[in-house]
């Protein structure tokens, strides 16, 4: 009789959900946790430390670049991008970037300049100052790729920077999602 | 009662077998990506096993908010654990196990089990969020009123399949005293439900 009732009991609770979706989502939190336990550093020094490292990388690229094409190549100087203009930014005429990518860059773009407001002064200069950096690097990058647009390192260099400043934006802006992919471009 | 007991057993720990047989080599992927310091494979990860995380947390602890507090731990451990993360087990046991040990460790420091059930009894609503419905809803409320003991063995060993040797391990007690509590929570469950009027 008992041994009924157990296995009635057990059949029962295996039909329970075992899946039960939480009330709210539980990532952001998460997420704010785990990157605390990062050594503790100043917030904005990593991007600082990034940014320098990138700008060391473009310049060694577009030097390695320069002294590749500087015989056969007329020299293009980097011409100041219009507006930060993403469509033009293509490597190749055969690339460009994709929808999705734009997209999500207006959507993280926009989270972004309503959470700066929210930061000291101090905070949002560094901020900013990271971001002209990067900027100025992905501009530099993309004159150096229409001088050498089967360069896989500028492409990779590219795709890195891109995802940078989405990066620095989306830390401010506390948008979580994945944003981009190598098929982005 | 009666019609819900005739189902078949085991469906969760069928299901969880299957899903993990699939999702494997993506899961590898985003496992490898994660021990590498990439939070959006880890958040691709928790997107993937939050519901079960979350589920069990909520049977053992039967509160919605104890549960999301050791869910997020769980995850939170999870990250810092990564490291030490062999592939000896599914990745969604292995996220199972570190939520065991938060709920416990969150028991083991509130003060005293009398406010615990205090809260719990102001706050709890957990089997309207369970997705339990008609008399699954009525055994879902009886296991929250189990003995916290009975039902932590109850939840993994029934409602997720676990057996004794699992569930022991994971709560950090003897196979004999995980199948006494079983026995115990079985005997318990049988009476309350008697006592509402279900045939069992």
């Amino acid at each position: 009789m008992n041994e009924e009732r157990d296995d009635k009991l057990t059949s029962a609770a295996a039909q329970l959900a075992a899946e039960i979706e939480p009330r709210r989502d539980l990532w952001p939190d998460i997420e704010l946790a785990i990157s605390e336990t990062a050594p503790r550093r100043s917030r904005w020094t990593p991007m600082f430390a990034q940014a320098a490292a990138i700008v060391l990388l473009v310049g060694a690229s577009s030097g390695l670049t320069y002294l590749a094409v500087k015989d056969d190549r007329p020299v293009v100087m980097p011409q100041p991008a219009p507006e930060y203009a993403f469509e033009r930014a293509a490597f190749g005429s055969s690339y460009t970037l994709g929808s999705d990518y734009r997209d999500t860059r207006a959507d993280v773009l926009a989270r972004f300049e309503k959470e700066a407001g929210r930061l000291s002064p101090e905070e949002r200069q560094d901020v900013e100052q990271s971001l002209e950096v990067i900027r100025s690097a992905i501009n530099e990058i993309n004159a150096a790729l229409q001088q050498d647009p089967d360069n896989t390192l500028l492409q990779e260099l590219l795709m890195k920077t891109y995802h940078e400043e989405l990066n620095v934006m989306r830390k401010v802006g506390g948008v979580t999602q994945s944003v981009m992919s190598r098929r982005d471009i | 009662m009666a019609a819900v007991l005739s189902v078949e057993t085991g469906d969760n720990m069928r299901s969880m077998v299957s899903r993990t047989a699939t999702a494997m080599p993506e899961e590898a992927a985003l496992i490898a990506r994660a021990r590498g310091g990439d939070t959006r494979a880890f958040e691709a990860l928790y997107r993937t096993h939050v519901d079960r995380v979350y589920g069990l947390c909520l049977r053992m602890t039967g509160n919605v908010s104890e549960a999301e507090d050791c869910a997020q731990e769980a995850f939170i451990q999870a990250w810092n654990k990564l490291a030490k993360f062999r592939g000896d087990s599914a990745f969604g046991t292995w996220m199972h196990r570190i939520a065991v040990n938060a709920v416990l460790g969150r028991i083991r420091k509130s003060k005293r089990e009398q406010d615990r059930i205090r809260v719990v009894a102001e706050t709890a609503s957990s089997p309207v969020s369970s997705g339990d419905h008609g008399e699954l809803r009525d055994l879902s409320e009886a296991i929250d009123r189990l003995p916290e003991g009975a039902r932590h063995v109850f939840v993994l060993n029934a409602v997720y399949g676990y057996s004794h040797e699992e569930s022991s391990n994971m709560l950090g007690i003897a196979v004999g005293t995980s199948k006494a509590q079983l026995h115990r929570a079985r005997r318990l469950l049988a009476q309350q439900l008697q006592e509402q009027g279900f045939e069992a």
